[in-house]
């Protein structure tokens, strides 16, 4: 039992206790295949958890199969978020219910998925737009934590986690602050940020001398935590705005080729996209939805910023910062359509290339072999004025898309006499 | 000859006097203050300038002046030939006085009362009663400071407060005490817009700092007429007012708000500026105040890195390059404007940048004239100080030259007739080349130069070009090695024979004298000007045009050079959502014209119109944001009290928020600019319209109701403030109902009382409240659970009054059949939850259930991000809840017409309503929509192709200005670093 719970930690989890069994087969509408690519009127095939088949043409019998007319509907992929702290909290304002800050600078060790609350009100309510993952991202200091890849259903965290552990998050410090508190910039700020880059040499220092013993003398959870950033089994996510910063950070991990990691947030990277480009760095952008960073900016900077770092070939996941906000995202891949994009690349910022990006091998696509984690809408899911979830599917597995907010709604319509 | 020793000697002449009054230690050293300048220059006032002229002053006055005088017997007589003489100028704004250490103790630890003992104003801010003359000593420094300015008298004030109480006049001199110096006790009162060192929390905002003054005045006028209450501090503001009022604005959006008040309360206000008004120039003139402008142009930034160049805005770098160019534009415009050396932080600085100013288009006359005379008007002393006139005191500046020369120096600042250095030049210089002819027949050569302000001396013999060391006293001796090769130095000492008196200091002609050799002996030499020193720069001041960049209304990114005026525009073909019985038309046709919807149906034709193929798009009457907290400067809550209806929005509208220019690229075009939810009862709002371009008061929207904000819940009671935030009353719902109810008891008395006598005091807060109960002023209450929702119809039934909004309103789906009851209106955010603990029953369905309810809604921002998508905010309830799209849209056009009570001129595509359109390239409620043009009043302040234009033309200009700021560094001109101050972006839990 030890085992098998360290194992369902450690890797990535594929197989269920309660696997799907009869086949669902979904039948016309528009397949977006999450890779750049459409179908139109198609069959998709889900059994066991998988997709079986997706094609135009139906090649076999399924027995007993459950056959879904999606005509004039949406098919996508489930919606990854990633860069979330879904499930680690509840109201931001109540202390009681937030999880996902740790006391300290350097928490590598602390892990997100531990704090993830399947319970969470808020999780059936990101569920309900078409979001079938998260990346829940532990916050604060200068590394937060673990983050994993959860899926947005599950009896318990265990249940799931589909990628422990899956990468480490780093604040890279920032050149600038634009507040009040440091109108006069000047030396002090420097110093700082050169102190805050020193810690941070020190700390990966001292982590790769860790890694490099077989069995150290001293046990350090911290450093045991970082081990696998230098084996290539865990991301480093570096969040940074600012383009000194996004410089500074890609000149530190000059240092640490062996390093994967990528940027998040960097709301300025279309300043320094060709130098993010030569180091093929993908990028986790955090919310369109936000102001320019300056006043000289484009105003649109924001919402055109994916098609920018797209068009130069960098690899763009959208993300959300926040807990309920990220139920969102889908819009912002929408907005990113709308600004140079187009609806399929703006589709596979929040499907496949999160997939890519955190090392899911078999989500992200309606593609033959991968986890039925399939969502029918009415309409162009990106867009709100059509975004509504008609069947939701994580692991082939039907998802009752109910919430605590719709069942207020119903409550109060009855109340007032009205049909919901 | 004689006359030249002689006044060698008037130079180490002291003037000292002793007080009347006082003792002294050993036999008195009476001296008598008599002297005559003869042979000057005389500029004695900006207009008049008098060559060969004579001066007397007696006993630290004027006597005459003149040409053809004879100085009479018993004066000094000093020779100014090759020197002018101004007027010595008046300073009204950086003196400063410090009082003690204040003696204040605090009563109670309630950071709204008063520290201070005795019988004075309730607010610490407010202190007529501080008389700077009562503090003042003689502070050297800065006096010396001033002088070398070249300012002979100064008003000095206690720089605290917002009321700041009188300001003393002295002269700039350096007195062994002060009772010479104070020329008059109580010159001017002075104000601002800054608290200062109060200890009290009222008032934090700009909006709140404007309602204590204004209540000020108001209280003030009621003390006169009363004798039942003691104020020291009421007393001493009635007793000024008959003094000039300076007000200390620093921002040119502030001489606005001053002039506001001032208008109020029929003053007339010396505004003191920042030296940015050229960017709303017309406006400034409007308001026919003088101004107090500094001189403290911003040094170049450091821009050589781009990215930190990133992080000055275009407003700031423009300002570096115009800043100059601003009395240009106040001359230009006939405001009549001081100077102040404020903000410069030495002497040389205020000189060079006067010379700036001279050099960007002020004329000498002009920038004399804001030196001396109108600051001497101003505080009504120009009968004494700024000019040189029989009669007025002897406060003088004597110079080498023309003041606006670059090379001109000050030598001299005289007040009340005594002399105090400021340059001690050399009366005497060396210049040119000079033949030095020895009695050994030996000749040498010495030329005399001047390289960077400092003399340079070098002595040519034979092939040989060395450095020579020369010291001007009495006799002059030099210095200088034999020849390079021999390091041994010779001496020559000698007396002056020739003089050329046409320039100070006198240019020396001729010279005889002694050398030693080196072998010991000593010659006899003559040394004589052979070719005169010619000054490689260019002497005449080059005038140069106003700097090549241009004004931007606003003076920001994204501003316009050009003011917009209303189009006449025809939109053809276009699918129109009008907002009323015809719904949505396709293929329609809409005209606007002088700011009005003129037409709007099928195959509509206007002549001259410029016509917009709007086939294939989407057009709209413009977003309307209900809840707004954009354009809002120096603090959203004015939340130090539980009660402040006295505030208002309006007095701190910021018309350059970037914004504003943003939210119209997001089809808004108007918006209700509330207060904060810090209090249970906040401030009046500001109902503006977008118009990007214009200031303040022109972007309200004209005859609008007024409103105000209310507010329950969690910020009120300062749930979510920290542990230390549990004092301030209420901490419950329960004490939120109590401070309401005590509120509008308060105002139905004060209404009983006004009936019986209208002269009682005027209260703002209990004014604003009456307004209220008379229904004359709209709550838009912040809201969330339903119990508070429940409670605020319930009061506001009991006075028999009608809520009008609902704001937030969460909640509002679990109460819809009352609020309807109560005819309440709702306005709701379409997603937000989870933010803290009362919103946790929120729902995105809510505007569906309460507009299927039958309660009027509307979907808000309390954004600035969200503020410019409100159009995808609104399709949102379609998404819950299922609404036509039609009543979706409504929610962000009429429905908050209509709360606003705005709906007769806006909110629909009516023919009569003003012409705010959007035109949108899509579904007006998809996310793939945007706006191709938004129209505000017919004005086009927003389109697509203009935002191209505009980007490219930021760019440009900020790569043109940091090369022009590389180029200044370069030159030699010491670059800051600089971070640009931005926009502060409000919510409701700021």
């Amino acid at each position: 039992m030890k085992n098998k719970l360290l194992i369902s930690l450690l890797v990535l989890v594929t197989t269920r206790l309660f696997a799907q069994q009869i086949p669902v087969i979904i039948q016309d509408g528009m397949f977006h295949l999450g890779n750049g690519r459409v179908m139109e009127n198609g069959f998709l095939v889900m059994l066991e958890g998988k997709i079986a088949f997706i094609g135009k043409e139906l090649p076999a019998f399924y027995k007993n199969a459950k056959v879904i007319d999606a005509k004039g509907k949406h098919i996508y992929p489930g919606f990854i978020c990633m860069n979330t702290y879904v499930g680690l909290n509840e109201i931001d304002a109540v202390r009681a219910t937030r999880d996902y800050q740790e006391v300290g600078l350097f928490n590598p060790n602390a892990r997100a998925l531990i704090a993830y609350n399947t319970d969470s009100k808020i999780i059936p309510t990101v569920r309900y737009n078409g979001i079938t993952h998260v990346q829940a991202v532990p916050q604060g200091g200068v590394i937060s934590g673990s983050s994993s890849v959860m899926k947005t259903t599950g009896w318990n965290w265990e249940d799931a986690a589909v990628l422990a552990d899956e990468g480490i998050h780093l604040n890279w410090p920032e050149h600038y602050i634009q507040t009040g508190w440091w109108a006069e910039p000047g030396e002090v700020q420097k110093n700082k940020t050169r102190e805050q880059v020193d810690a941070i040499a020190d700390f990966f220092r001292e982590s790769k001398r860790y890694a490099s013993v077989r069995n150290p003398e001293k046990a350090n959870l911290r450093y045991e935590a970082m081990k696998g950033v230098f084996n290539g089994n865990k991301n480093v996510y570096v969040h940074i705005n600012s383009a000194k910063g996004i410089l500074s950070a890609i000149q530190f991990f000059k240092y640490y080729p062996e390093i994967k990691w990528v940027l998040v947030g960097a709301s300025d990277a279309w300043k320094v996209a060709d130098l993010i480009k030569e180091n093929n760095i993908p990028v986790v952008l955090s919310q369109l939805h936000r102001l320019p960073n300056a006043n000289a900016e484009d105003i649109d900077m924001p919402f055109k910023l994916p098609y920018l770092l797209m068009q130069k070939g960098i690899q763009v996941a959208i993300g959300h910062s926040g807990s309920w906000e990220s139920r969102n995202v889908m819009f912002n891949a929408g907005t990113a359509a709308a600004n140079g994009l187009g609806k399929e690349q703006a589709l596979m910022c929040i499907t496949s290339i999160p997939a890519q990006i955190m090392g899911l091998k078999d989500v992200g696509t309606l593609e033959q072999g991968k986890q039925a984690s399939v969502i029918i809408s009415e309409g162009d899911a990106l867009d709100m004025r059509t975004n509504k979830m008609a069947w939701m599917f994580i692991n082939g597995e039907e998802v009752d898309n109910k919430n605590q907010q719709v069942e207020l709604y119903e409550k109060y319509m009855n109340k007032y006499g009205l049909k919901p | 000859m004689k006359k030249f020793v002689f006044l060698l000697f008037s130079f180490v002449y002291l003037h000292t006097n002793a007080q009347e009054t006082f003792p002294v230690n050993g036999p008195y050293n009476s001296q008598m203050q008599f002297d005559a300048f003869v042979n000057a220059t005389i500029q004695v006032d900006e207009q008049t300038k008098v060559s060969n002229a004579t001066l007397i002053i007696k006993n630290g006055k004027i006597e005459k002046v003149g040409i053809n005088l004879i100085p009479p017997a018993g004066a000094n007589i000093h020779d100014m030939k090759g020197r002018y003489i101004y007027p010595a100028f008046v300073e009204l704004c950086s003196g400063s006085v410090t009082t003690p250490k204040n003696q204040h103790t605090n009563k109670a630890d309630l950071p709204f009362l008063s520290s201070k003992l005795g019988a004075y104003y309730w607010n610490e801010a407010i202190k007529p009663e501080v008389h700077a003359v009562n503090y003042f000593t003689s502070d050297e420094k800065h006096s010396a400071y001033l002088r070398a300015c070249g300012f002979g008298s100064v008003l000095a004030h206690v720089d605290d407060g917002i009321y700041r109480g009188t300001a003393v006049l002295a002269t700039t001199g350096n007195a062994a005490n002060e009772h010479e110096l104070i020329i008059k006790e109580k010159a001017a009162s002075v104000l601002s817009f800054k608290k200062g060192n109060s200890s009290q929390d009222y008032p934090s905002s700009m909006m709140g700092t404007v309602a204590l003054l204004r209540q000020t005045y108001y209280d003030a006028r009621w003390y006169g007429n009363q004798t039942t209450e003691k104020n020291l501090s009421l007393q001493a503001f009635n007793e000024q007012q008959a003094l000039p009022q300076i007000f200390i604005a620093n921002h040119k959006l502030n001489v606005f708000r001053a002039d506001k008040i001032a208008d109020e309360f029929n003053i007339n206000y010396i505004i003191k500026g920042a030296g940015d008004e050229y960017q709303r120039i017309s406006e400034i003139k409007a308001t026919k105040a003088p101004l107090i402008v500094p001189v403290n142009f911003p040094k170049p930034y450091e821009v050589s890195d781009p990215y930190d160049a990133d992080f000055i805005s275009l407003g700031d770098l423009k300002h570096w390059e115009m800043a100059p160019s601003n009395l240009s534009a106040l001359y230009a415009a006939q405001i009549e404007c001081a100077i102040t050396a404020d903000g410069c932080k030495d002497a040389a600085t205020f000189l060079k940048n006067l010379r700036k100013a001279y050099k960007n288009g002020a004329t000498s006359q002009q920038l004399l004239r804001s030196l001396t005379t109108i600051p001497a008007r101003l505080i009504k002393m120009d009968q004494q100080l700024g000019a040189i006139k029989p009669g007025m005191m002897a406060n003088l500046i004597i110079t080498n030259g023309d003041l606006f020369n670059e090379e001109t120096q000050i030598l001299s600042v005289w007040t009340k007739g005594v002399k105090h250095t400021v340059e001690n030049l050399s009366e005497t210089k060396l210049a040119g080349t000079y033949q030095i002819q020895m009695g050994n027949n030996e000749t040498l050569q010495l030329k005399a130069k001047t390289k960077d302000g400092k003399q340079v001396y070098q002595i040519i013999s034979g092939n040989d070009t060395m450095q020579a060391q020369v010291q001007l006293a009495q006799l002059v001796s030099i210095t200088y090695p034999v020849s390079k090769s021999n390091s041994f130095t010779q001496q020559l000492t000698a007396y002056v024979l020739k003089l050329d008196s046409s320039n100070y200091p006198y240019t020396i002609q001729s010279l005889q004298g002694e050398v030693v050799l080196q072998n010991g002996s000593r010659v006899a030499c003559n040394i004589k000007l052979v070719a005169p020193y010619v000054d490689e720069k260019v002497l005449p001041v080059e005038k140069k045009n106003q700097g090549t960049g241009k004004v931007l209304y606003p003076f920001t990114e994204y501003g316009y050079e050009d003011l917009k005026v209303a189009e006449t525009v025809l939109f053809k073909n276009a699918t129109v959502w009008t907002n009323e019985k015809e719904g949505i038309m396709s293929e329609a046709d809409v005209a606007i014209k002088e700011g009005k919807i003129i037409a709007v149906g099928k195959n509509i034709t206007l002549p001259g119109a410029k016509i917009i193929d709007a086939t294939g798009k989407h057009l709209t009457t413009g977003i309307i944001d209900e809840h707004s907290h954009i354009a809002i400067t120096q603090g959203v809550n004015e939340g130090t009290q539980a009660i402040t209806s006295e505030v208002r929005i309006g007095d701190a509208v910021n018309s350059e928020d970037i914004n504003i220019y943003r939210q119209l690229a997001g089809g808004v075009v108007a918006a209700q600019l509330l207060h904060g939810s810090a209090n249970p009862i906040g401030g009046q709002s500001a109902l503006i319209k977008l118009r990007w371009g214009l200031p303040p008061e022109q972007m309200k929207i004209e005859g609008a109701d007024g409103f105000i904000k209310f507010a329950l819940g969690e910020n009120v009671k300062q749930s979510n403030w920290g542990d230390r935030a549990t004092i301030r009353y209420p901490q419950t719902r329960m004490g939120v109902e109590q401070m309401m109810m005590d509120g509008f008891t308060r105002a139905r008395q004060y209404e009983l009382e006004l009936k019986r006598n209208p002269n009682i005091r005027k209260d703002l807060e209990l004014e604003a409240l009456l307004e209220i109960l008379q229904s004359k002023r709209f709550i838009s209450c912040h809201s969330y659970v339903q119990s508070e929702i429940n409670m605020l119809m319930h009061l506001a039934d009991s006075f028999g009054f009608r809520v009008n909004t609902f704001t937030h309103i969460l909640e509002g789906y679990k109460i819809a059949d009352k609020m309807k009851k109560h005819g309440v209106y709702a306005s709701t955010f379409a997603d937000w939850w989870a933010y803290k603990y009362e919103v946790i029953d929120a729902i995105p369905f809510n505007a569906a259930i309460l507009n299927k309810v039958g309660v009027l809604t509307a979907v808000n921002s309390d954004d600035a991000e969200m503020g410019r998508r409100l159009n995808q905010e609104a399709a949102k309830i379609v998404k819950y809840g299922g609404l036509s799209e039609e009543e979706a849209w409504k929610m962000v056009s009429l429905n908050p017409a209509k709360m606003l009570h705005l709906d007769t001129r806006m909110g629909s595509v009516k023919v009569g309503k003003d012409a705010d359109i959007v035109l949108w390239n899509n579904h007006p409620l998809s996310i793939y929509a945007q706006p191709e043009y938004t129209y505000v009043d017919g004005r086009c302040l927003y389109s697509k192709e203009q935002d191209v234009l505009l980007r490219a033309s930021i760019q440009k200009e900020r790569m043109r200005i940091i090369a022009a700021m590389q180029a200044a560094k370069a030159s030699g001109e010491k670059a800051e670093q600089h971070v640009s101050e931005t926009d502060p972006n409000y919510h409701c839990e700021d």
